[in-house]
């Protein structure tokens, strides 16, 4: 008992001295630099955000602007989750085959087949918008439509959804598949009762990034969409431009950035931030 | 039940030559080792059997079925990796029960066969564990237990207890000798570990850059090596460079030939036909040298009389080095006779070389 009581009563001293560590201001310092630039970053998003707080009229806060989010703009964000959802269903069909092929296959020139692969990804998306025009309008005849759209989603994003998953393949021993082999599983059941459920975390980061792209898309849907395909994020910029930014309009805006924020929160708490490895969100 | 002829085997990955006329029939039930350094071919060989690998030329028969271009699912076969390669997101009896589901078969028998190989390895109450919840050794035997569970034909073994620890390898090794003898299956074991080999095979191919470079028991490894590899690689050895001097007939009839390198007369077992004059290296195992306690002459001209350069206490054994008027010779001496050495530095001791075996020099015929 004495010595626990001793040994606490230096523990208490060392403490004290530590507090007045001339260290201390330089951690200070570090801290506050921090978060001056974290504040600098978030604070657009923080004005959206109490901007459509505001009442209307001025005079306190209210959630009434919140009222529209569900009302004149829920068919919007019906269509923007639907066009997501589409998007993402045909990455997922085109990605994981894709990238089984180019990680366990010899294909020769497979870089210059992943750098053209990866185009969308370094294509201005004013240019993508233009050439996406072109093709539909005049080769395909299918400008201004869902189907249009979600196409013209897929190929803009394809690339999101192979990166992580290719990384997650070459992170994963051939050992598995070749266990499964030697137990009598042909090729197609050691794909889906080993090997995908193993890529789980990279088809999810794929998902992830799919999702918080084509959910906030704007510049080619500008280009892409008609009247009857207008997503949340068009529908923002249309309203800005000929009501004004109105608070019910801010009300949109930032449930659409609370929406993506959560899907990133909830993504890095899950899987962390591994597989997002070579993509461009890290 | 399940008798493997390899009928020179071929395996070429571009310029090099992994594996080069590999032949050997393996009878139903034999426990065959392949023992070689790293990279002599012996993995690449046994993926051959498993399908994992396509020979580029030769055959692979399983009885009388040819196995060349059958998938590895269709063979059944039964392969234990280094790394054991449970599925990580399965659970132990989910591994195990892996091959049988994907066989179709009806899920009652596979929980019933389940519970039997879990029992076999003594893992019954880890079945709802997952891998990463084991140790090191208790992965090993899961693995044993999916690969025994869907009955295989042939059991493969890619240096399955390599990454384990001594104590865990010395236990495991018999383990799964033990399965092999209940279930009867043919095995092929593959290793860079003789004391491995040793211990568990019938019969021990010695592999070295892509050939068999000699097969047999223990003892014929052991004792009558073929060649210089084989006496290097397998035990320590002594090697001396000498000439042909002699034969001796011996009671049972068989032949011993006398190699004699300067002060050195060595009577050896003939491995490979040599002739009078021929030069011919002798292998003289540290612990087959009998280190002569009485002083007293006698007349047997294959007592070496040389000098003690060095003594090292090794707890079992004393381990001497002794020069031979030029000819260093290492000795090791067990039993009570190596205390009496402590201290011999610098003595004249007399040493007589037992179970010495000899092969055709083709370093000094090259030059």
């Amino acid at each position: 008992m004495a010595v626990s009581t001793t040994s606490m009563a230096v523990e208490r001293q060392q403490e004290r001295r530590q507090l007045f560590r001339p260290g201390l201001v330089f951690d200070a310092l570090a801290h506050a630099y921090i978060w001056f630039w974290l504040a600098i970053f978030a604070l657009p998003f923080l004005a959206t955000l109490f901007y459509s707080l505001q009442q209307v009229g001025g005079g306190g806060w209210s959630l009434d602007a919140y009222q529209y989010v569900l009302g004149s703009f829920r068919d919007n964000l019906i269509l923007s989750f639907e066009t997501t959802v589409a998007t993402i269903v045909i990455n997922l069909l085109i990605a994981i085959p894709a990238a089984y092929a180019i990680v366990r296959f010899p294909i020769p020139g497979k870089s210059f087949l992943l750098s053209v692969l990866n185009m969308s990804l370094y294509t201005p998306a004013a240019v993508m918008g233009v050439s996406l025009v072109i093709a539909y309008a005049f080769l395909f005849h299918i400008p201004q439509t869902l189907v249009g759209l979600v196409a013209a989603y897929v190929v803009g994003t394809f690339p999101l959804m192979l990166v992580p998953i290719i990384v997650a393949l070459r992170d994963l021993p051939g050992v598995f598949e070749e266990a499964a082999r030697t137990l009598g599983a042909s090729r197609m059941q050691s794909f889906f009762r080993i090997e995908l459920p193993l890529l789980g975390p990279g088809i999810s980061a794929g998902i992830l990034l799919t999702f918080v792209i084509i959910f906030n898309e704007f510049l080619v849907t500008l280009f892409i969409a008609g009247p009857a395909t207008t997503t949340a994020a068009l529908r923002v910029y249309n309203l800005t431009r000929t009501a004004g930014f109105q608070p019910s309009t801010a009300a949109l805006a930032s449930t659409m950035q609370i929406v993506s924020f959560l899907v990133v929160l909830i993504f890095f708490q899950v899987f962390g931030s591994r597989y997002l490895k070579g993509t461009y969100l890290i | 039940m399940t008798r493997v002829q390899l009928v020179n085997v071929t395996r070429r990955f571009g310029q090099t030559v992994a594996v080069d006329r590999f032949s050997a029939d393996i009878a139903d039930g034999e426990f065959i080792t392949l023992l070689g350094p790293s990279g002599c071919g012996k993995t690449t060989t046994l993926r051959m059997v498993a399908g994992l690998v396509e020979p580029s030329a030769g055959t692979i028969v399983f009885d009388d079925q040819v196995m060349n271009g059958v998938p590895t699912n269709r063979r059944n076969i039964g392969l234990a990796f280094q790394s054991h390669a449970l599925f990580p997101h399965l659970s132990v009896a989910r591994n195990v029960a892996f091959g049988l589901e994907v066989k179709g078969r009806p899920k009652s028998d596979i929980r019933q066969r389940v519970d039997e190989m879990l029992a076999m390895v003594e893992l019954s109450d880890y079945a709802e564990r997952s891998p990463a919840q084991l140790s090191g050794g208790q992965q090993q035997r899961v693995a044993l237990a999916r690969m025994l569970a869907t009955d295989p034909r042939v059991l493969l073994f890619d240096e399955p207890l390599s990454a384990l620890d001594r104590n865990l390898r010395d236990t495991l090794k018999y383990s799964i000798l033990d399965l092999q003898r209940r279930t009867k299956k043919t095995a092929i074991y593959v290793t860079h570990d003789q004391s491995e080999a040793f211990a568990i095979s019938d019969r021990i191919f010695v592999m070295n850059e892509g050939h068999i470079e000699q097969a047999g028991s223990q003892l014929d490894i052991y004792l009558r090596p073929q060649s210089e590899f084989v006496a290097n690689f397998v035990g320590d050895n002594n090697p001396v460079h000498g000439r042909v001097t002699g034969f001796v007939r011996q009671d049972d009839g068989s032949r011993l030939v006398e190699v004699t390198s300067g002060a050195v007369r060595l009577l050896a077992i003939d491995t490979g036909g040599l002739k009078q004059g021929e030069a011919a290296v002798a292998f003289v195992r540290p612990e087959t040298i009998e280190v002569l306690e009485r002083v007293e002459q006698s007349n047997n001209p294959y007592v070496l009389e040389g000098t003690v350069e060095q003594v090292v206490f090794e707890g079992p054994t004393v381990r001497l080095m002794v020069d031979v008027d030029g000819t260093p010779l290492l000795v090791e001496v067990g039993g009570l006779t190596r205390l009496s050495l402590i201290g011999a530095d610098r003595k004249r001791i007399r040493i007589w070389p037992r179970e010495v075996s000899a092969v055709r020099d083709r370093t000094t015929v090259a030059a």
